[in-house]
C-alpha cells in the first residue's frame, strides 16, 4: 500500500526512481475492467440516487422536482437523527469495549507451539461466519425460553432478560453480539502487530526485571499504535453501518431501540419504496462516511503503517 | 519472551466462552423441534438429524444454499481476473491519477451497501439481471473488486521488479510474462484474494435479498423467512446456520496465517 | 440516457460540472504537474487533494445548512464556494 500512497512526497520524478516504478500512462488500459465495473456497479447507481433526491416520483414519467426538500425533510426528521445518534453511540460503545479486550485477548494468545494455529483458527471463526448467522447464532443463544446464554442470565444471574421485549436487553444483546463477533478481529489485528516486536526488546526488559505491566505498558502498547489506528477506524466505520445482526435478532425493535442507520434507511428504501426520501437520506449518510474514510486514508497513509 | 503464568489459561477460558454460542447452534440442529421448545437442557435428550434432512430434501432450503454457492463463485472469480491487471499497474507504474483512483476504490468499498439498494433494484430489473445469479455475482462486485485490488496489490508490491525487467530482457512479452511467471509467484496471493472474495459475498445479505425473488434467492434470505404460521422452526434454522458455516470452517485452515492482513486490507 | 435514471435538468448540470472540473484538473496537470505542499490543514496535499477535501467540506456545510437553518440555500451555496476557495489557496 505504501507503494502507490508515499507517506513522504519529493518531486515525482525522483520518487518514482526511490519506488523502482515506471511513469507510464499506458498502465490505465489496465485499470480500465476495474473503473468500467466499478463504473456500472457504483457510479451509475450513485447518480440515480442522486437524481431521485431532488424529486418527487411516481413513475419515470409521472415525477417532480422538488429541489432540496427531501434533504430538509430528512436532515430534520427527528426518528433520522435518532437513528444518527443511536448509531454513534452504538459505535462508541462498541470501541470501548472491543479495543482492551482484543488487546488483552492477543497479549494472552500462545506465540509458539502447536498452539499458535489452534489459537489462530479458534479466534479467527466468528469472524468467517455469514453475517445474518451471527444473527441467527445470537437470536437462539439469547432467547430466555431455548438459549443458554438467555436462560443462564434469568435463571442463574436471576435477572429478569428478554430482548424481544425489553429496549435495553435488545441494545445489551446487539452489543454483546457485536463484541462476540468482531472482538477477534482486534485481537488478530494487534497479535500481528505484537509478533512483529523483535525478542531483543524483551530480553532487554526482562534484565532490567520488569513487571508484566512495565513490559506491556512501555513496550507492548506503543508499538501496537498503528496497528490499533487501523483497528479503531475499522471498527467505527463497520458499526456505523451494521445491518443485518441487529436486523435478524431484533428487526430494529422493540420499538425502535436498536434501529441504526441502515436498518432505518432500508426500511424506508425497500419496505416503503419512497425513492426521493431514501435518497436524500442515502446521500447524507454517505457523505457522513465519506468524511470518516477520507480522515481514516490520510491517518493510515500519512502516519506510515 | 516472558509470558503471564495464567496467560494460556486465560486465553483458553476466553476461546471456550467464543465457542459457546456455536456450539449450543449445533446443539439445537441436532434436537427435535418438540425438545427444543418443550423443557430447557444443556445435552440433547434426543440426538436427530431430522433436520438436515430436511434441509436437504426441501427444494426451498438446498436449491437457495446452491445459489448461494454459484453466485459468490461466480463473483469471487469475476472479481480476480478483474482486479489482476489492476493490481499489477498500481503495484508497477504510475499514471496520471493513480493515486486518487486508488481512493475512490476504496470509498467504494466503505459505503454502506443500503445506499445502493433502490437504484440497484431498478437497474437490474431494466438490464434483466434482476433475480439471476450473474446479477447478483455482479452486484457484489461493487465491494469485492477494490478488496480484489488491494490485497493483490499489497502482495504483488512484496515482488522485486528486478524479476520483470529480467523476463522483458529474456524477451518475454508483457502478457506471457504475467501468465507464465508472475501469477505462478503470487500463488498464495490469488487463493487468498479468492477467500475473501467469496467470504465477503457469502455473507452479505442486504444486497442479495434486493436483487432477488426466487432463482437466485441466497441461503441468508431463506434463513431470515423461516416464520411459519407454526412459529420459528428453530431446529431447522439451526441446522441452515451450521450448514454456512461450513464452507468458512473448512477454508479457514489455508489462510490461517493471511487473515488479520486480509481483514485489514479488506475492510479498508 | 435509460429512464429508470430519471434525469433532471439541475442534477445533469451539477454532474457535467463535475465532469468538465475533472477534465479541466487532468488538463492541468498536463501542463504543470501538481506540486505537494503544506497548508493550514497540516497534511501534505497536491492540489487535487485539496479539491476533493474542499468539495468534501462543502457539501458538509450544504448539509449542516439544510439541517439547521432555513436561510436561503443561495447563502449557503455562496459560504461553501468560500470553503472550496479557501482549502483550494490556503490548505
Amino acid at each position: 500500500m505504501t507503494a502507490t500512497l508515499p507517506s513522504r512526497r519529493t518531486e515525482p520524478a525522483a520518487e518514482d526512481r526511490a519506488q523502482g516504478k515506471r511513469r507510464a500512462n499506458r498502465a490505465w488500459f489496465l485499470v480500465l475492467p476495474v473503473v468500467v465495473s466499478v463504473a456500472f456497479t457504483a457510479v451509475i447507481p450513485l447518480m440515480t440516487v442522486v437524481n431521485y433526491s431532488v424529486q418527487d416520483i411516481f413513475s419515470p414519467d409521472d415525477r417532480l422536482f422538488v429541489g432540496l426538500e427531501w434533504f430538509r425533510s430528512v436532515a430534520r426528521d427527528p426518528e433520522v437523527r435518532a437513528a444518527f445518534v443511536r448509531t454513534l453511540l452504538f459505535s462508541a460503545q462498541v470501541l470501548l469495549l472491543e479495543i482492551p479486550l482484543g488487546v488483552a485477548v492477543a497479549v494472552v494468545m500462545p506465540r509458539r507451539g502447536l498452539g499458535v494455529p489452534a489459537a489462530l483458527v479458534l479466534v479467527a471463526l466468528p469472524l468467517l461466519i455469514p453475517w445474518n448467522v451471527v444473527g441467527t447464532i445470537w437470536q437462539i443463544f439469547a432467547r430466555p425460553d431455548i438459549g443458554l446464554g438467555g436462560w443462564a442470565v434469568n435463571n442463574v444471574l436471576g435477572l429478569d432478560y428478554n430482548y424481544t421485549l425489553d429496549a435495553g436487553d435488545a441494545w445489551i444483546t446487539v452489543l454483546v453480539m457485536d463484541v462476540w463477533h468482531w472482538t477477534p478481529l482486534v485481537a488478530l489485528l494487534a497479535y500481528a502487530g505484537l509478533r512483529s516486536i523483535p525478542d531483543p526488546y524483551f530480553q532487554a526488559a526482562q534484565i532490567d526485571g520488569a513487571s508484566a505491566w512495565a513490559t506491556f505498558r512501555h513496550i507492548q502498547l506503543p508499538r501496537l499504535r498503528g496497528v490499533l489506528t487501523i483497528a479503531i477506524l475499522l471498527r467505527f466505520m463497520d458499526s456505523f453501518m451494521i445491518y443485518t445482526e441487529p436486523f435478524v435478532v431484533t428487526g430494529g425493535g422493540p420499538g425502535n431501540a436498536t434501529s441504526f442507520l441502515s436498518v432505518l434507511l432500508s426500511k424506508i428504501a425497500v419496505g416503503q419504496f419512497d425513492l426521493g426520501p431514501a435518497g436524500a437520506f442515502s446521500l447524507l449518510y454517505f457523505l457522513a462516511v465519506q468524511i470518516v474514510c477520507y480522515v481514516f486514508f490520510t491517518v493510515l497513509t500519512r502516519t506510515g503503517r | 519472551m516472558r509470558r503471564l503464568p495464567w496467560a494460556r489459561t486465560v486465553f483458553w477460558l476466553y476461546g471456550i466462552t467464543l465457542m459457546l454460542p456455536l456450539l449450543w447452534m449445533f446443539g439445537m440442529s441436532i434436537r427435535p423441534n418438540q425438545d427444543i421448545l418443550g423443557s430447557f437442557r444443556l445435552i440433547p435428550e434426543r440426538v436427530t438429524f431430522d433436520n438436515y434432512v430436511t434441509f436437504f430434501t426441501d427444494p426451498v432450503w438446498y436449491s437457495s444454499y446452491l445459489n448461494s454457492i454459484v453466485y459468490t463463485s461466480m463473483n469471487a472469480v469475476m472479481s480476480l481476473v478483474i482486479a489482476l491487471p489492476a493490481a499489477y499497474a498500481f503495484s508497477r507504474f504510475r499514471f496520471a491519477g493513480d493515486k486518487h483512483l486508488f481512493f475512490w476504490l476504496l470509498t467504494n468499498r466503505m459505503a454502506p451497501p443500503a445506499v445502493f439498494l433502490l437504484p440497484f433494484f431498478q437497474i437490474y430489473q431494466a438490464v434483466g439481471l434482476f433475480d439471476t445469479h450473474l446479477g447478483v455475482a455482479i452486484a457484489h462486485m461493487l465491494f469485492n473488486v477494490p478488496l480484489a485490488v488491494w490485497i493483490l496489490e499489497g502482495f504483488m508490491s512484496g515482488i522485486p521488479r528486478e524479476i520483470d525487467e529480467t523476463a522483458a530482457i529474456d524477451g518475454y512479452s508483457l502478457p506471457r510474462f504475467f501468465v507464465r511467471i508472475f501469477l505462478p509467484m503470487i500463488r498464495s496471493a490469488i487463493g487468498v484474494t479468492l477467500f475473501f472474495c467469496f467470504m465477503f459475498s457469502w455473507v452479505e445479505l442486504l444486497i442479495a435479498r434486493t436483487i432477488t425473488s426466487v432463482n437466485a434467492k441466497p441461503i441468508a434470505a431463506t434463513m431470515t423467512r423461516t416464520v411459519s404460521a407454526a412459529g420459528v422452526d428453530w431446529g431447522l434454522l439451526a441446522a441452515a446456520g451450521v450448514l454456512t458455516i461450513v464452507p468458512g470452517a473448512i477454508v479457514i485452515w489455508f489462510v490461517r496465517n493471511y487473515i488479520a492482513k486480509g481483514f485489514s486490507l479488506g475492510r479498508v | 440516457m435509460p429512464d429508470w435514471m430519471v434525469w433532471t435538468g439541475p442534477t445533469a448540470a451539477v454532474f457535467v460540472g463535475l465532469g468538465l472540473l475533472l477534465c479541466g484538473m487532468a488538463i492541468w496537470a498536463r501542463i504543470s504537474p501538481p506540486v505537494s505542499r503544506r497548508g493550514f490543514l497540516r497534511i501534505e496535499t497536491d492540489r487535487g487533494d485539496r479539491l476533493y477535501i474542499g468539495l468534501i467540506s462543502a457539501a458538509a456545510v450544504l448539509a449542516g445548512w439544510i439541517a439547521v437553518t432555513d436561510l436561503s440555500m443561495w447563502l449557503a451555496l455562496a459560504v461553501a464556494f468560500l470553503v472550496v476557495l479557501a482549502i483550494g489557496m490556503w490548505g
